[in-house]
């Protein structure tokens, strides 16, 4: 039979494609997929608005159960940083789906090569928020990467894919995360804060440029990627909270916790926060040298 | 402390010091040196109204360019009417000593008050 | 899911001592690669029509009377990547003064419809022929697909299901490429159904071709790894 090129790649599709035919959502097209499921971007007809559709890539009890509790997770965290669930359910062929606020935005890699340091910074601040929220409510994201941030037109945040999150205590290991930005004790060890911390740590150090990064000024900010993403858990920041709090402490010109700074650091941390006042005193003492040699 | 209060504060030390430095910038000068206290007196007088002035006005404008220039006005201005109590004194006006400096201890004054409790003074 | 339990291979079925075991094997093989053979040469290759339809033949001969194809490892490359390359030297190599095949004995000619073949050619726009290994994947996956599809007719009818072969063929086949997507509603109208009916008899389609792929797909490939890899790749299934 002669299949024309527009057939193939709608069979291909069948394979994971759910079927939402019964249901008031009438699916749009694909916009990611993962280890355990695939997100596809849907209307929902009776509200009128675009929604995100996480759908199990087939029918297994473990990923419906891991979607469930990603449903659960996302219900008891309401922050406008966190993806909101609208609702979850079993569709007719037996796959679990969990419908989601539509992330609209950029990912935050893509983002951020558009941004000077200062306001990467602020970026990355919220997005500690974010992450400092899910911590005080006792849950863990475990796999924080710029793939799963989103940066909206007006800067605002958004962390998606808490597929993976867990509770502080209590969860069973699950292998998960990813390369270059998981702790190395999340698979081995129950999960907690730091191993989000070692993610954000990973995180930033993408966000500094090699070039910034090599200035001296900066020497504080690598101090604080270094500690966030020690090999040991317990030299980490405690919680996203207090890594926001240290790289705060930057932004604002003080002196980080995670740097030992020498009396010469100093002194050039303080010259560049005074840099305006100390420019108008030597421009007042070169204004009063300059009238004692003329007049 | 209050924005006017730390123009108070600020006006004042600075006037004191750029009183004394009268004596530096006129080391040989036997009128500056007899009458250096009444000289830094007028300065900090100047400098402690001026400093207020800068400070109360700080409160009221959320632009540190129009504190700015707001300073220096008042410091151009105060530093000229000593030059013009010095013409009516019969002493030489130093226009460009006085009013120079007295400009910029203005433009310091009014960055200091309204950055004062704004936050970082890194965000310059 | 359940997986196809028949487990026999037609690329290990190549290498068997038993000389029926051979040329089923082979008569397999040239089902499920004939096509792509055949319009590799035609397209990449420019071939005519009738030099194709030779070269496609003795390409199979030769491949059965030299028993190359039974010394793929599956450790270098998926075994349709290897036909092509097979392929790829074989007409590279091909002498043109031997231009009529000397069959020998033992190959059993399977038949296959080379004017079907040009015909559907004719019929589609030509596609993006830069890279050789896509187009000749693209080929493969159509004819798959298209045997795949006759059969599930074939099965439908068999078992009572010729309206859902209908549905799926309207909806999943003849629509595929149109926008705005016929909807569920406007299908169900159409067939004098319920939307229920829709949704179940488009499930009930949709899960036997999947079943038929791979159940055909499981044949051709040589390992349970090279099944899973291909299986992930066409049609977006996880092996268990």
């Amino acid at each position: 039979m002669n299949l024309p090129d527009a057939a193939i790649a709608r069979l291909r599709g069948l394979g994971d494609r759910p079927d939402f035919g019964g249901t008031r959502y009438d699916l749009l097209d694909e916009i990611g997929r993962g280890g355990m499921g695939i997100v596809f971007r849907a209307r929902d007809r009776d509200l009128g608005r675009d929604v995100a559709v996480k759908v199990t890539m087939w029918q297994t009890e473990s990923d419906a159960a891991r979607l469930r509790r990603e449903a659960r997770t996302l219900a008891s965290l309401e922050h406008p940083g966190i993806v909101p669930v609208h609702e979850a359910g079993r569709l007719p062929d037996g796959r679990v789906f969990l419908v989601m606020g539509l992330a609209r935005g950029e990912r935050l890699d893509r983002h951020a090569t558009r941004l000077p340091l200062a306001d990467r910074l602020r970026v990355f601040d919220r997005i500690c928020d974010t992450v400092a929220f899910a911590h005080a409510r006792g849950v863990i994201h475990r796999d924080l990467k710029p793939a799963n941030i989103m940066v909206g037109a007006f800067g605002q945040v958004l962390i998606l894919d808490w597929g993976l999150a867990a509770p502080h205590a209590g969860s069973e290991m699950t292998a998960g995360g990813t390369e270059g930005y998981m702790a190395p004790e999340q698979s081995t060890q129950q999960p907690n804060a730091r191993a989000d911390v070692h993610a954000l740590g990973a995180i930033l150090r993408d966000l500094i440029d090699v070039a910034e990064g090599a200035a001296p000024a900066f020497r504080p900010l690598r101090s604080i990627v270094a500690r966030a993403t020690s090999t040991d858990p317990g030299a980490r920041y405690a919680d996203a909270a207090e890594l926001a709090a240290d790289v705060r402490r930057f932004t604002d010109g003080r002196a980080v916790a995670a740097h030992r700074e020498t009396t010469f650091e100093r002194a050039g941390r303080l010259a560049r926060v005074y840099r305006t006042p100390i420019a108008l005193v030597l421009t007042y003492l070169a204004v009063r040298a300059l009238l004692l040699f003329w007049f | 402390m209050s924005k006017p209060m730390l123009g108070l504060v600020l006006g004042g030390v600075l006037g004191v010091l750029d009183g004394l430095s009268a004596l530096v910038s006129a080391p040989d000068d036997p009128a500056v040196k007899a009458g250096i206290v009444g000289i830094v007196i007028g300065s900090t007088v100047k400098g402690l109204i001026t400093g207020v002035l800068i400070g109360w006005f700080a409160r009221r404008t959320q632009s540190l360019g129009i504190a700015i220039v707001f300073g220096l006005a008042v410091g151009l201005a105060l530093a000229y009417l000593v030059c013009v109590m010095q013409k009516m004194a019969g002493q030489p006006p130093y226009y460009w000593q006085i009013m120079l400096p007295g400009g910029i201890l203005g433009v310091i004054v009014g960055y200091a008050t309204f950055n004062f409790r704004r936050g970082a003074l890194a965000s310059a | 899911m359940t997986f196809p339990a028949t487990r026999h291979s037609v690329v290990r079925d190549l290498g068997s001592v038993d000389p029926g075991t051979r040329a089923a094997a082979y008569d397999g093989l040239v089902r499920s690669y004939w096509r792509p053979v055949y319009l590799y040469i035609r397209m990449r290759w420019r071939r005519s029509v009738e030099d194709a339809q030779d070269l496609t033949q003795e390409f199979f001969a030769r491949a059965f009377e030299r028993e190359y194809l039974e010394h793929y490892d599956p450790a270098k490359a998926r075994f349709r990547t290897f036909v092509r390359t097979c392929l790829d030297g074989f007409l590279a190599n091909h002498d043109k003064a031997a231009a009529r095949l000397k069959r020998g004995g033992g190959f059993v000619v399977t038949p296959v419809d080379f004017a079907r073949a040009d015909a559907d050619l004719a019929a589609r726009a030509p596609g993006d022929q830069s890279d050789p290994e896509l187009w000749f994947h693209r080929e493969w996956i159509r004819g798959l697909f298209g045997d795949a599809i006759e059969a599930l007719r074939i099965r439908a009818d068999a078992g009572g299901h010729a309206s859902a072969f209908a549905l799926f063929r309207r909806y999943d086949v003849d629509e595929a490429g149109d926008t705005p997507r016929l909807t569920y509603a406007a299908l169900a109208q159409e067939s004098g159904v319920s939307v229920a009916t829709v949704t179940n008899e488009l499930a009930w389609a949709r899960r036997t071709f999947r079943e038929i792929v791979l159940e055909r797909l499981r044949t051709i490939c040589a390992s349970d790894e090279e099944f899973r890899a291909e299986a992930r790749d066409l049609l977006g299934v996880d092996a268990p």
